[in-house]
C-alpha cells in the first residue's frame, strides 16, 4: 500500500517520509552544517521575505501619498 | 456575458512597478507557507508513530483524507472567491489553517490528525491554491498573467524545498510540537497581515487597472476610456461553462496531470528501490529535478504570454509523456536522471498554463469555479492513479505496465490540449462587444484616483 504522496506533485501533499530521509542525508553531507544553524539560515530566510515585501509596499504607497 | 478584463485606448503609460507584483509577492509567501507546511507533514510520520505507538497506516489515514478533502475545497473556495473576491477568503483560509496548525500541538492520537490535518487544515489550504490565488492574479494581469501565474507556482515549490527542511530540524532540535507552533505563528504573524496589508482582489479596488496601464487624457483633462475586451465564451454563470468544449479539454488534460504527478509522487521511492537505484543518487536526481522544474514553469509562464498557450500546454504533456517513456526503456540509474531532467520540465508547467487559459476563454468572473472543477479533477485522477499503480506493481513486481499507462494518457493530453482551439476561443485572439457594466466599473477607477 502506497503511503504518502511527495514534494513532487502539484499540490500541497505531505513529502514521503523515506524520501526526506534520504534527501535529508544528503543535504547534511552537502552542507555539513548544525541543525541549529539551518533553522537560523532557513528561519532567516522565510521570516524575511514577507517583511521586505511590506517595507517595499510600505515605500510604494508612501510614495502615492506624497505625489 | 462578463466583463472582468480591461483594456484601455489610446497610448498607456507604464508605471515603474506595477503593484501587482507585490500581491503576486504576497500570494507567493501564502503558497509558500501552506504548501510548504503541509509537505512537511511527511517529516513528522516516523516520530508520531514512536510516541503515539501507531502504524505508518493509521497516519495515513490522515494524508489520505486530507488529499482527498483538498481536492473537493477547491470548486467551493472558488466559489466563494468569485462571489466575495480574493482576499477574504486567502485571509479566512490561512487564518483557519494557522489556527488548527498551532492546536495539532495539542493532539495525541490519529484521531485529533485526522480532524484537524484530514478535514481543516486540508480545506483552508484549498483557500490558498491556484483556485484562489490564480484568480486574484488573473484580475490584476492580463497580458502578463502566464508569468505572473508561473512565479506564484514555483513559490508554493519553493515552500517545500524550504519550509519542509525548517520543520525537520526543529523537530530534531525542539520536537514536533515546537514545529507545528511555529509554523501556525508564522502563518498568523507574517502571512495574514502580510495577505491584509499587501493584496486586494482586484486592481479596482485601489483605483488601478489591469497591467498596471493608465488611461490617456484627452484634451479636455478627461480619461480617454474604455474597451473591455470580452471574449466569445465569457460567462456569467459558471454552469454556462459546463456545456462548452475547452472546459473539458482542460479539465481532461489536468485529470491526466493529476494521474502522472500522483502516482510518481507516491511511487517514486518503492520505484527507486526496485531498480536498486541508491537513496543518494535518488535524492540528487531528486534536487535536480526539483532545480529544472522551477526554471521549467517560469519559462513556460513567460512563453504563454507570447505564444498559443494550447501550444505549451500540449508539448508540456507529450514531454511528460516522453519522461514516462524514459522510465521504462532506459535502464537503471540512467532512467532516474533521464526522468529528472525531461520530467522536470514539465512537472509544474501545467498549472499557470490551465489556469491563464481557463480565464482567457471563460473571464475572471467564474474564474475560481472553473479552476477548481479542474483541480478536483487533478485531485480525483491522482487518488485514483495512486491505487491503480500500486495494484499493477503489486500484480506484476514491475511498474512498467503503469508507466506506460500513464506514457499514453499524457499522450491522449497531449492531443486534446493541442486540439483546443485557443483562437476561436480566447479573449487574446477573439473579442466582443462588451456590455455597460464594465464602463461603470474602470470609471470608478478612474474617480478613485483623483
Amino acid at each position: 500500500m502506497p503511503r504518502f504522496p511527495g514534494i513532487l506533485a502539484h499540490h500541497s501533499e505531505p513529502i514521503d517520509p523515506t524520501l526526506w530521509e534520504w534527501l535529508s542525508v544528503k543535504i547534511d553531507h552537502i552542507l555539513g552544517l548544525s541543525p541549529g544553524v539551518l533553522i537560523l539560515l532557513l528561519g532567516a530566510v522565510i521570516v524575511s521575505f514577507p517583511i521586505v515585501v511590506m517595507v517595499l509596499v510600505s515605500r510604494r504607497r508612501g510614495g502615492l501619498d506624497s505625489e | 456575458m462578463s466583463n472582468d478584463l480591461s483594456r484601455l485606448e489610446g497610448s498607456p503609460k507604464k508605471q515603474s512597478v506595477y503593484y501587482g507584483w507585490y500581491v503576486v509577492a504576497a500570494l507567493f509567501f501564502a503558497s509558500f507557507l501552506a504548501i510548504g507546511s503541509r509537505q512537511g507533514f511527511g517529516v513528522f510520520v516516523k516520530t508520531w508513530e514512536e510516541d503515539w505507538g501507531v502504524s505508518t497506516a493509521s497516519i495515513s489515514v490522515a494524508a489520505a483524507i486530507g488529499w482527498l478533502m483538498n481536492g473537493f475545497s477547491q470548486p467551493i473556495v472558488g466559489f466563494l472567491t468569485d462571489k466575495y473576491g480574493g482576499r477574504p477568503v486567502l485571509v479566512i483560509s490561512l487564518a483557519v489553517m494557522s489556527v488548527a496548525t498551532i492546536a495539532v500541538a495539542l493532539i495525541s492520537n490519529v484521531f485529533g490528525l485526522i480532524v484537524l490535518y484530514g478535514f481543516v487544515i486540508s480545506f483552508a489550504s484549498g483557500g490558498i491554491s491556484p483556485a484562489t490565488t490564480g484568480v486574484v492574479i488573473a484580475r490584476w494581469f492580463d497580458r502578463k498573467r502566464g508569468t505572473a501565474m508561473s512565479v506564484l507556482v514555483a513559490g508554493g515549490s519553493a515552500g517545500g524545498l524550504i519550509i519542509v527542511p525548517f520543520l525537520s530540524y526543529v523537530l530534531v532540535e525542539y520536537g514536533w510540537q515546537v514545529a507545528w507552533i511555529i509554523t501556525g505563528s508564522l502563518a498568523l504573524g507574517l502571512g495574514i497581515p502580510l495577505l491584509l496589508w499587501v493584496v486586494r482582489s482586484k486592481p479596482s479596488d485601489m483605483g488601478l487597472f489591469v497591467d498596471g496601464e493608465e488611461p490617456s487624457i484627452n484634451e479636455a483633462g478627461e480619461a480617454k476610456v474604455i474597451v473591455r475586451a470580452v471574449g466569445p465564451d465569457f460567462v456569467d454563470k459558471w454552469k454556462e461553462a459546463l456545456g462548452t468544449k475547452p472546459l473539458w479539454q482542460l479539465s481532461f488534460g489536468y485529470f491526466v496531470c493529476g494521474i502522472t504527478t500522483a502516482s510518481i509522487s507516491v511511487h517514486f521511492v518503492r520505484w527507486a528501490i526496485s531498480e536498486d537505484i541508491t537513496t543518494g543518487t535518488a535524492a540528487l536526481a531528486f534536487g535536480l529535478l526539483s532545480a529544472i522544474n522551477a526554471v521549467g514553469v517560469l519559462v513556460a509562464g513567460m512563453l504563454s504570454d507570447r505564444l498559443q498557450r494550447k501550444n505549451l500546454l500540449g508539448a508540456v504533456y507529450l514531454v511528460r509523456a516522453l519522461a514516462f517513456v524514459s522510465l521504462i526503456i532506459v535502464p537503471g540509474d540512467k532512467a532516474i536522471w533521464a526522468f529528472a531532467v525531461i520530467g522536470g520540465m514539465s512537472w509544474l508547467a501545467t498549472v499557470p498554463l490551465t489556469a491563464s487559459l481557463t480565464a482567457d476563454v471563460y473571464g475572471v468572473r467564474n474564474l475560481g469555479t472553473l479552476f477548481g472543477f479542474s483541480n478536483m479533477a487533478h485531485q480525483i485522477g491522482g487518488a485514483g492513479a495512486v491505487l491503480l499503480f500500486g495494484w499493477a506493481f503489486t500484480r506484476l513486481g514491475s511498474y512498467d505496465i503503469a508507466f506506460a499507462v500513464g506514457a499514453a494518457t499524457l499522450l491522449a493530453a497531449g492531443i486534446v490540449s493541442l486540439s483546443i482551439r485557443e483562437k476561436k476561443h480566447s479573449v487574446r485572439y477573439v473579442q466582443v462587444a462588451p456590455e455597460s457594466g464594465a464602463v461603470d466599473d474602470v470609471s470608478s477607477s478612474v474617480k478613485g484616483r483623483e
